[in-house]
């Protein structure tokens, strides 16, 4: 199965490497994006020295975090994006139809590399904000990021499935709604202790973008009292969104044999 | 005889304004896609609450970050984020469409402008979604953030037509950037280059008086400072007088420059079109 998924993507890979110069211009256009709240915080922090308890450092390991995973969603799955048009063109119905799991060929639908870049960002990003920490190491911290950044790319490929699976009930491709809810995820590249309570709720719980920055981050740098059990919060958004999704995934394609498309 | 086909066909020989009807036009599809729109400005709010949290908590035990007060930051962040609605992604991605289609052939062929075409056309959605983006951005901004209102009488005008001047800057800007399309295939990376540098250096993510000397430096002299930053320092009350004067003749510079850059680029693109499609 694994084969499978990395054969489709290098496929997409290869088609997409014909333009080379379009690979460039998504990566820079990717990174760019990125480092709007990076110039922010630099600003912002140019003026306040510290943001409820964090440094500036501290609080580019959280943005390091999210940059991360998600670039390695984009890296990998991106091909849920393609789903609304896919259904609305027709082209869904090959999917169905080849022996291998519709899931897999929709997320190796489509192959941007540009991925590569938010993900090295990313890492540089959450590399020099550890750096600048302080942080007291310990065997468990490194596994811990690492953990992190996986369950994060798991979490955010779970919630862009779900959010694309709209195209199952509502065949309007236009609809911005699943940008709009990935975009929810800037929401954990800050400290969630500065926002009310509405916030906090809907990034923890409903969409947990927080579980796999803010918690595990404040366990490896030691922000605060931290329980231990803090680790396995990552864990947690991962395995209940990919839950979720494959659920839904499920009564989606349903709906859709049934409706007989 | 002559006289009664006259009357019938009055309807199309005697079209209206041709670029209004084209901002018409595009009003009605901005319209039909009124559920994408609301999104949209969803879409913006994120940031607007971040922002709005990360200041609360910067102004906690402080009167004023770089000659700001929290009101006047509250306020910046809302009616910033509110503008900068005003020429949404869908102008830019339909311009970018047609040329990838090939569509922009029909646009050549037209008896018309074309930049004044996309300029009309702008016009149409931002009527639509611009202002209910704003609106909507206002009304919130009201009832939840206490927003201040503007300055005075005098500010409130001068924000006006500082705010229009720097839409038509806008659009041009993002024509310009359309334009790279006839080079490239890549629309999306354009598009989020083009969303990026702006968002900083219109002074929409942050005001241009708090960045570092040398980024306030380069945001200070281009263009894309009048699209955000001057009509809100207008609104705010922050430059009045010669000062106010400066600023809108450099927005107004800006604008003729780029206007003239925009046509002259669309006549390069023009020839290179002609000889690919030989």
């Amino acid at each position: 199965m694994i084969k499978i998924f990395f054969r489709l993507q290098l496929v997409q890979l290869r088609s997409a490497m014909e333009y080379r110069a379009d690979f460039w211009i998504a990566a820079v256009g990717a990174i760019l994006q990125q480092l709007v709240s990076i110039v922010f915080l630099v600003t912002f922090f140019g003026h306040v020295s510290s943001l409820g308890g964090w440094t500036l450092w501290q609080i580019l390991v959280l943005q390091g975090l999210v940059m991360a995973a998600d670039g390695l969603r984009e890296m990998f799955t991106d091909g849920a994006w393609q789903l609304r048009a896919d259904v609305n063109s027709g082209s869904f119905d090959r999917v169905l139809v080849r022996p291998v799991p519709p899931v897999v060929q929709q997320f190796t639908a489509l192959a941007s590399i540009h991925g590569v870049g938010n993900a090295g960002l990313g890492v540089v990003v959450l590399i020099i904000g550890l750096a600048h920490s302080g942080v007291q190491w310990a065997w468990w911290s490194v596994p811990l990021l690492v953990l992190t950044v996986l369950c994060g790319a798991i979490l955010t490929t779970a919630i862009s499935l779900l959010t694309n699976m709209i195209a199952f009930w509502e065949p309007s491709a236009q609809s911005a709604f699943p940008t709009l809810i990935a975009l929810m995820r800037d929401f954990a590249k800050f400290p969630l202790d500065i926002y009310g309570a509405g916030i906090r709720f809907v990034v923890t719980v409903l969409l947990p973008y927080g579980l796999i920055s803010y918690f595990p981050s404040r366990l490896v740098l030691g922000v605060g009292d931290a329980p231990g059990w803090w680790a396995v919060t990552p864990v947690i958004a991962a395995a209940g969104s990919s839950l979720v999704a494959s659920l839904v995934w499920r009564k989606g394609l349903n709906r859709y044999q049934g409706v007989g498309n | 005889m002559t006289a009664v086909e006259e009357t019938t066909w009055r309807g199309r020989t005697e079209p209206g304004p041709k670029y209004l009807s084209l901002a018409r036009t595009t009003l009605q599809q901005a319209i039909a896609y009124r559920i994408t729109t609301l999104f949209n400005v969803g879409l913006t709010f994120i940031w607007v609450i971040i922002l709005y949290y990360l200041w609360r908590s910067a102004y906690a035990g402080r009167t004023s970050i770089g000659g700001l007060t929290w009101d006047q930051m509250r306020t910046y962040v809302v009616i910033a984020y509110g503008i900068n609605a005003l020429v949404g992604w869908r102008t830019g991605s339909a311009m970018m469409a047609t040329i990838r289609t090939g569509d922009v052939v029909f646009e050549m062929v037209r008896p018309l402008n074309y930049c004044t075409t996309q300029l009309a056309r702008s016009v149409g959605y931002t009527v639509v979604e611009g202002a209910v983006s704003l609106a909507f951005t206002l009304a919130i901004g009201l009832i939840f953030l206490h927003i201040e209102a503007p300055a005075s009488v005098a500010a409130a005008l001068l924000f006006v037509l500082a705010l229009i001047i720097g839409f038509l800057t806008k659009v041009l800007v993002v024509f310009l950037v359309s334009l790279l399309t006839f080079w490239t295939l890549n629309g999306m990376g354009l598009m989020w280059s083009q969303q990026a540098i702006m968002q900083i250096l219109s002074g929409t993510i942050v005001p241009l008086a708090l960045m570092p000397a040398w980024l306030q430096v380069i945001a200070g002299v281009l263009p894309l400072r009048g699209i955000v930053s001057t009509p809100l320092q207008l609104y705010l009350g922050q430059s009045t007088g010669w000062d106010a004067v400066g600023l809108l003749g450099l927005q107004l510079f800006w604008l003729v420059a780029l206007w003239v850059l925009a046509n002259l680029a669309w006549r390069r693109a023009f020839r290179i079109v002609e000889i690919q499609g030989g």
